[in-house]
C-alpha cells in the first residue's frame, strides 16, 4: 500500500477558504485524529455538571477526546477526572454511564481505587514485591490534571498548559451566568433523564446545522405543514407547547432577514430567538410564567429581572462541544467518535426556586426536540447523514460557505448578520484552522 | 366473558394494530386510541414519570395526529423512502377489567424496520389499557419500553 505522508501544517491551511471547506475536513480519519489531539485534545472540553455529583462517590462516564472518562467527587470534595482503565491490566473499568461507589473496583484482580483515582487496596498484598508502590502514579487510575468548573459547569482539558477557561469561554460566559440568573435561587440542575443519539456523520455538522438558519424551512416542512393543519390548544398535555415548537421552524423571509446572528472569536456564536410565540417564553395569561416572575422579581428586583428575562439568544454555540438555550433551559453536547461518528448528548436543566411546572416544560421541549423519535431533529440527523454520505462517496473537493459574504459586517460584539448568513460557520472554521495549525501546545 | 375468549379478542385487536402499522395506515391506527388516549415511549428503564423525566415520546391524540399526519408528508426527510416494517407480538397476557373497566394486557415485541438498504431491529414490551367498546377496544394507554431505552438510540420513525 502506499505510504501517505503526514498531514502538515500548511494541508490544513489549504482546507479552508474564505468561502469554501474541502471535503478533507469531514471525510478525512487522519484530519479527524488531528481534530482531536489539536481541538479536542487542547481545548478545554466540557464534561459534566456538578449537580450530578452530589455526594462524594459519585461519578458520571464520558468522552474527552479519544478516551472514555469518569468524573468523580471525592470524599473531600474535588471533583477528579479519570481515565477509565485499570492501570494494572488496562481493563476498561466502569460499565455504567453513571452511580455512585466510595471504591472503584476493578473486577479482574480486584485492585480498588478512590474516587480521587488513588490505589486502595490490593488483595494479597504480599505477594507483590518489596518495590511496589501503593503510592506510585503508575499504580492510579490515570487523572486529567487540568480540571475546572465554571459555576458547576465542569470542563477539562488534557492540555498541560492551557489558556485560562473564562479566555476560552470568552462572551459565553455571558450565556452561562444568564442561566444560572434565571433561576430565583441563582442556581441550575441538570435533569437526571437525558437522551443519547449516535449519527453517522462527522462532529462539525451538527454546529454547523445548529448555527445555519436558511434550512429549518426546507428540513422541517414536513412537521411544520402538519402543525399548522392541526387545530390550537388541542393537546392537555403541554398547553399546545409541541405544536407550537413544531410550527415555529416554518421560516420565510421574515426570519431569515430578522434573525440576528453573532460570531465570536474561537468560534462561539449565538442568535436571536425565533421561538418568540408561546414556548417556554412569555405568555402574558400563562399563571405559570406569572407566578415565575413574581419570584424572579422577588429574587432580584424588578429591573434586573427584567433583564436576565430580557436575553433572547438561541443555539448558543460553545465551540468545539457545546450549544446552550438558556431561556429553554437546554444543552446539547457534541462527542466525537470517528470523522464519520458522532454522539449527541441532550439534557435540560431545573431552575431552583422556578414553579416546577417550567421543569416540566423544558423536559417536554427537551423530548419534543431531541428526542430520537422528534418529528424535528430526526429530520436534522437525516441530513447530516446525508451530508457525510455524499462527503464520503464523492471525492469532489469544494464545499461552499459564501451566503452573507459580502454582507456581513462587524461591530464591537464581534461579527454580525442578519440575513441566513453562514458567517456562523466562517467563524467555526476559522477558530478550527487556529487550533489545528497550532503544532506546540 | 371467559379467559380463552377475552385473550383472543385482545390478541386479534393487538394483531390488527400490528398489521395497521405494517401496512402503513396510520389514520386507521389511530382510530384505534381513545380520544384522550395515549402513547408512551419512556427514555428510562421502569420509568414512573412523565413529566419530569424526559420520554421518547409522549402524546396523546392531538400530538398524534399531527405525528400521523408527518408520516404522510412526502417531504419528511427521514421517511424518504418510507420505511417499512414487520411488527410482531408475542407472549400476550391478559388481565380481565378491574373495577376501572380497562382490560389489561402485555406483549413482547420485535418490529423489524427497512429502509434504504438497511434493517435494523428494535425491540421490548408494550402494556395496554384498553378500553371494551362493541366487540373491540380503544387504546387508552400504550406503553412501549424498548429493550435499549437509556441506551444510545437510533432514530425512531413508525411507532412500535
Amino acid at each position: 500500500m502506499e505510504q501517505q505522508e503526514a498531514i502538515t501544517v500548511d494541508d490544513i491551511r489549504d482546507l479552508v477558504r474564505p468561502h469554501q471547506v474541502h471535503r478533507r475536513a469531514y471525510a478525512d480519519p487522519e484530519v479527524f485524529q488531528l481534530e482531536m489531539e489539536r481541538i479536542f485534545g487542547r481545548m478545554w472540553i466540557y464534561l459534566a455538571h456538578e449537580s450530578q455529583l452530589r455526594k462524594p462517590g459519585a461519578f458520571f462516564r464520558t468522552r474527552l477526546a479519544g478516551t472514555e472518562v469518569l468524573v468523580t467527587r471525592h470524599t473531600d470534595g474535588e471533583v477528579y477526572v479519570l481515565h477509565n482503565r485499570c492501570p494494572h491490566r488496562g481493563a476498561r473499568m466502569c460499565m455504567v454511564d453513571r452511580g455512585n461507589s466510595r471504591l472503584l473496583n476493578c473486577p479482574y484482580h480486584a485492585w480498588s481505587f478512590r474516587p480521587d483515582g488513588t490505589l486502595s487496596t490490593v488483595p494479597h498484598k504480599q505477594s507483590y514485591p518489596e518495590s511496589f508502590d501503593m503510592e506510585a502514579p503508575e499504580n492510579q487510575m490515570q487523572r486529567v490534571r487540568n480540571v475546572e468548573s465554571y459555576r458547576g459547569f465542569i470542563f477539562a482539558t488534557l492540555n498541560e498548559t492551557p489558556v485560562p477557561l473564562t479566555e476560552q469561554l470568552g462572551e459565553m460566559t455571558d450565556i452561562i451566568d444568564n442561566l444560572l440568573a434565571r433561576a430565583p435561587e441563582g442556581e441550575v440542575e441538570i435533569s437526571e433523564s437525558y437522551f443519547t443519539l449516535e449519527y453517522k456523520g462527522n462532529w462539525k455538522l451538527h454546529l454547523e446545522n445548529a448555527a445555519d438558519i436558511f434550512h429549518p424551512t426546507f428540513v422541517h416542512s414536513s412537521s411544520v405543514g402538519a402543525a399548522k393543519r392541526a387545530p390550537q390548544n388541542a393537546s392537555r398535555l403541554d398547553s399546545d407547547q409541541t405544536r407550537t415548537m413544531l410550527e415555529a421552524n416554518g421560516f420565510g423571509i421574515d426570519q431569515w432577514e430578522g434573525i440576528r446572528l453573532n460570531g465570536l472569536p474561537n468560534g462561539h456564536s449565538y442568535m436571536s430567538n425565533f421561538y418568540s410565540k408561546g414556548v417556554l417564553v412569555d405568555q402574558t395569561e400563562d399563571p405559570v410564567m406569572t407566578e415565575y416572575k413574581k419570584r424572579m422579581v422577588a429574587a432580584y428586583g424588578e429591573e434586573k429581572a427584567a433583564d436576565i428575562l430580557s436575553v433572547d439568544r438561541f443555539n448558543n454555540i460553545i465551540y468545539p462541544n457545546m450549544i446552550l438555550n438558556a431561556q429553554h433551559q437546554q444543552m446539547r453536547i457534541t462527542i466525537p467518535l470517528a470523522h464519520d461518528r458522532t454522539l449527541i448528548r441532550v439534557q435540560c436543566f431545573r431552575l431552583k426556586g422556578a414553579p416546577d411546572e417550567m421543569f416540566e416544560r423544558a423536559i417536554r421541549f427537551l423530548s419534543t426536540l431531541a428526542s430520537p423519535a422528534s418529528m424535528i431533529f430526526s429530520d436534522d440527523v437525516e441530513m447530516l447523514e446525508r451530508c457525510q454520505a455524499g462527503l464520503d462517496r464523492d471525492d469532489t473537493p469544494w464545499l461552499d460557505f459564501s451566503r452573507g459574504l459580502d454582507i456581513d459586517r462587524t461591530d464591537e460584539t464581534g461579527s454580525v448578520s442578519g440575513v441566513a448568513s453562514e458567517m456562523p460557520m466562517r467563524v467555526q472554521f476559522k477558530a478550527w484552522v487556529e487550533m489545528m495549525t497550532q503544532e506546540v501546545a | 366473558m371467559d379467559d380463552a375468549t377475552l385473550q383472543n379478542k385482545v390478541e386479534k385487536f393487538l394483531f390488527t394494530e400490528a398489521r395497521l402499522l405494517d401496512s402503513g395506515d396510520f389514520s386507521a391506527w389511530l382510530e384505534l386510541y381513545a380520544p384522550d388516549g395515549i402513547y408512551w415511549m419512556p427514555s428510562q428503564p421502569g420509568q414512573t414519570d412523565a413529566k419530569t423525566v424526559a420520554s421518547i415520546i409522549y402524546e396523546d391524540h392531538p400530538i398524534l395526529s399531527i405525528r400521523v399526519q408527518r408520516l404522510f408528508e412526502a417531504r419528511a426527510l427521514v421517511l424518504t423512502p418510507m420505511p417499512e416494517t414487520v411488527h410482531m407480538l408475542s407472549n400476550i397476557e391478559v388481565e380481565d377489567a378491574g373495577e376501572d373497566g380497562l382490560v389489561r394486557a402485555e406483549a413482547t415485541f420485535i418490529c423489524i424496520q427497512y429502509q434504504a438498504n438497511e434493517q435494523k431491529i428494535f425491540s421490548g414490551r408494550q402494556r395496554f389499557d384498553l378500553l371494551p367498546e362493541g366487540d373491540s377496544f380503544r387504546i387508552r394507554l400504550k406503553r412501549v419500553d424498548l429493550l435499549n431505552a437509556g441506551g444510545t438510540l437510533p432514530l425512531i420513525t413508525i411507532p412500535f
